[in-house]
């Protein structure tokens, strides 16, 4: 056997991808008193599963919490299977853990959202820093160029649109504050983001949602403020919402041709 | 060869408040590269802040060096940018594979001790070499299982592999022993078949007996025959940087630190005997 069919057939059978091929483990791979050869190759097969339950875990407590251990496991035997990791970083498991959710049944419907929320929230932890800019960029800007200027967010600005509420679910739960609320279905965009160390997240209105998205599609500002247009005073109403987001350290800088 | 950083530990996230805010140091600390590719937060400010008063080593275990896959070049990429970027006296990974079809099993897989493997590792470790700029360290694992196809002894394979493709070695004291119990081979002879003039780190830590096999769990205080072993080694290889691993069920940062000064006065012990 090459080296490439012996890591085949080791890898295979460590992570559950190939199941089987006993006969030929037990050729290759030497049995010692007291343990078999196949039951040395089970102490890796253990150890990868349960390596990658741990890191998953680390990014979604809570949702590893509402399933309970053994259903957990069990989950993410399961995910592996559809997302087997292809990063060096074995932080980056984890990371469709929630889209793959909504694709499994009897599950508490929420639960893909929380997910979503947590992974979000530790993928935000993290994130490259940058540095942050103040409302006195777009203030610096000569008038004539403001309505073109345009937004570079920072890199740990995560935008989520989730299908039920998660909020209040994720404060019980990191209270620990006793049993979990039901489930609130209902379209709901989260931010999640970092100042300093510390990980934040809240709920958008639709319409400052929808200023976001323009914004970090590219939009210019003219653009973001035409999303206000429904406002009885839609510059006052863009406004505030345009200063939030350097209140909140969202903005790295602020761009325009003109200037 | 590499520089002689003292008794160092590795730099861990339960021991962050510790190292940010109230400034607490080892003589140096091993980071676990993977952990700080491309991040920014909490992780880099510390990573920073412990490199600005202290050597920094960057240890990876992705690098899956034995892997009939091809090479990661945009791994090996962002680890010369961070080594870059942090300077560290230098870079390790272990002698091992881990992928596969570039699925990552994220273990680190033993080798059969073959002319093939020891040609393939060679070239990418050749390889790895000139696209990281560096010479690096590779370290023996602990494992589990052997091959039917193994023809040398574990130890004669790591000290070709350094001595053809020109690379040092990281002596995971606490691995030889598992491997060595688990396989039946005798440690000392491990250590008398790694040529002395590669060996530029020594890793401790503690394992777990299963009754049936050690397993190499870094969750506890380095086991006394490991010291014992550490002993012999610091007896062969001289005065060698020495880390100290704890990675799950970590204990208050003191407790580490007090390991690492414990591989210090027995290193003590023996060179100060071996002078007399």
């Amino acid at each position: 056997m090459t080296l490439a069919e012996l890591q085949g057939l080791l890898h295979g059978r460590i992570t559950g991808m190939v199941p089987g091929r006993e006969e030929e483990l037990t050729e290759e791979v030497l049995p010692r008193p007291p343990l078999e050869a196949l039951e040395r190759v089970e102490i890796y097969a253990r150890m990868y599963l349960y390596r990658l339950v741990d890191a998953v875990a680390e990014d979604v407590p809570h949702t590893a919490r509402i399933l309970g251990h053994d259903a957990f496991v069990k989950v993410v035997r399961d995910y592996l299977r559809a997302h087997p990791s292809r990063s060096p970083d074995i932080g980056q498991v984890g990371r469709h853990l929630g889209a793959w959710l909504r694709t499994r049944e009897r599950l508490r419907p929420d639960l893909p959202d929380l997910a979503l929320l947590e992974r979000a929230r530790s993928e935000v932890r993290t994130a490259l820093d940058a540095p942050v800019a103040g409302a006195e960029a777009l203030q610096a800007l000569p008038p004539d160029t403001l309505p073109a200027a345009r937004f570079v967010f920072v890199p740990s600005l995560r935008v989520l649109r989730l299908q039920h509420d998660v909020r209040r679910l994720w404060d019980v739960l990191e209270q620990d504050a006793g049993e979990s609320p039901a489930p609130t279905p209902g379209e709901t965009t989260v931010a999640v983001w970092r100042q300093e160390f510390k990980v934040f997240h809240a709920g958008l209105s639709e319409l400052e949602a929808r200023a976001l998205m323009i914004a970090r599609e590219g939009g210019s500002l003219e653009e973001v403020c035409a999303a206000f247009a429904s406002e009885p005073d839609p510059a006052q109403a863009a406004f505030k919402t345009v200063l939030s987001w350097f209140a909140d350290g969202w903005v790295a800088a602020v761009t325009s041709q003109g200037a | 060869m590499v520089p002689f950083l003292g008794h160092g530990i590795g730099l861990r996230t339960k021991h962050f408040p510790d190292l940010l805010e109230q400034g607490r140091r080892a003589d140096w600390f091993e980071v676990i590269t993977e952990n700080f590719l491309n991040v920014g937060g909490r992780p880099r400010a510390v990573l920073e802040a412990v490199r600005a008063d202290r050597p920094v080593v960057l240890h990876g275990v992705s690098l899956s060096v034995g892997s009939v896959d091809p090479l990661d070049v945009q791994y090996l990429r962002d680890v010369r940018a961070l080594a870059d970027a942090v300077e560290p006296a230098w870079v390790s990974d272990h002698l091992c594979w881990g992928t596969f079809g570039r699925h990552n099993a994220h273990d680190l897989l033993p080798l059969p001790f073959t002319e093939e493997s020891l040609a393939h590792v060679v070239s990418r470790v050749t390889e790895v070499q000139e696209r990281l700029g560096r010479r690096i360290l590779l370290e023996n694992v602990s494992s589990y299982l052997t091959y039917a196809a193994s023809t040398l002894p574990e130890w004669d394979f790591l000290a070709e592999v350094a001595r053809r493709a020109d690379c040092l070695i990281l002596l995971d004291v606490n691995n030889v022993f598992v491997s060595a119990t688990n396989h039946g081979f005798d440690a000392a002879e491990y250590l008398r078949g790694i040529p002395v003039d590669r060996v530029g780190q020594f890793h401790l830590a503690g394992h777990q007996d299963l009754g049936t096999h050690l397993l190499d769990t870094h969750d506890a205080p380095v086991s006394d025959p490991v010291w014992r072993l550490y002993r012999d080694a610091v007896r062969r290889f001289g005065r060698v940087s020495s880390l100290v691993e704890w990675d799950d069920h970590i204990p208050p940062l003191d407790e580490v630190l007090a390991q690492a000064e414990r591989a210090r006065a027995f290193e003590k012990t023996v060179l100060e005997g071996e002078a007399r």
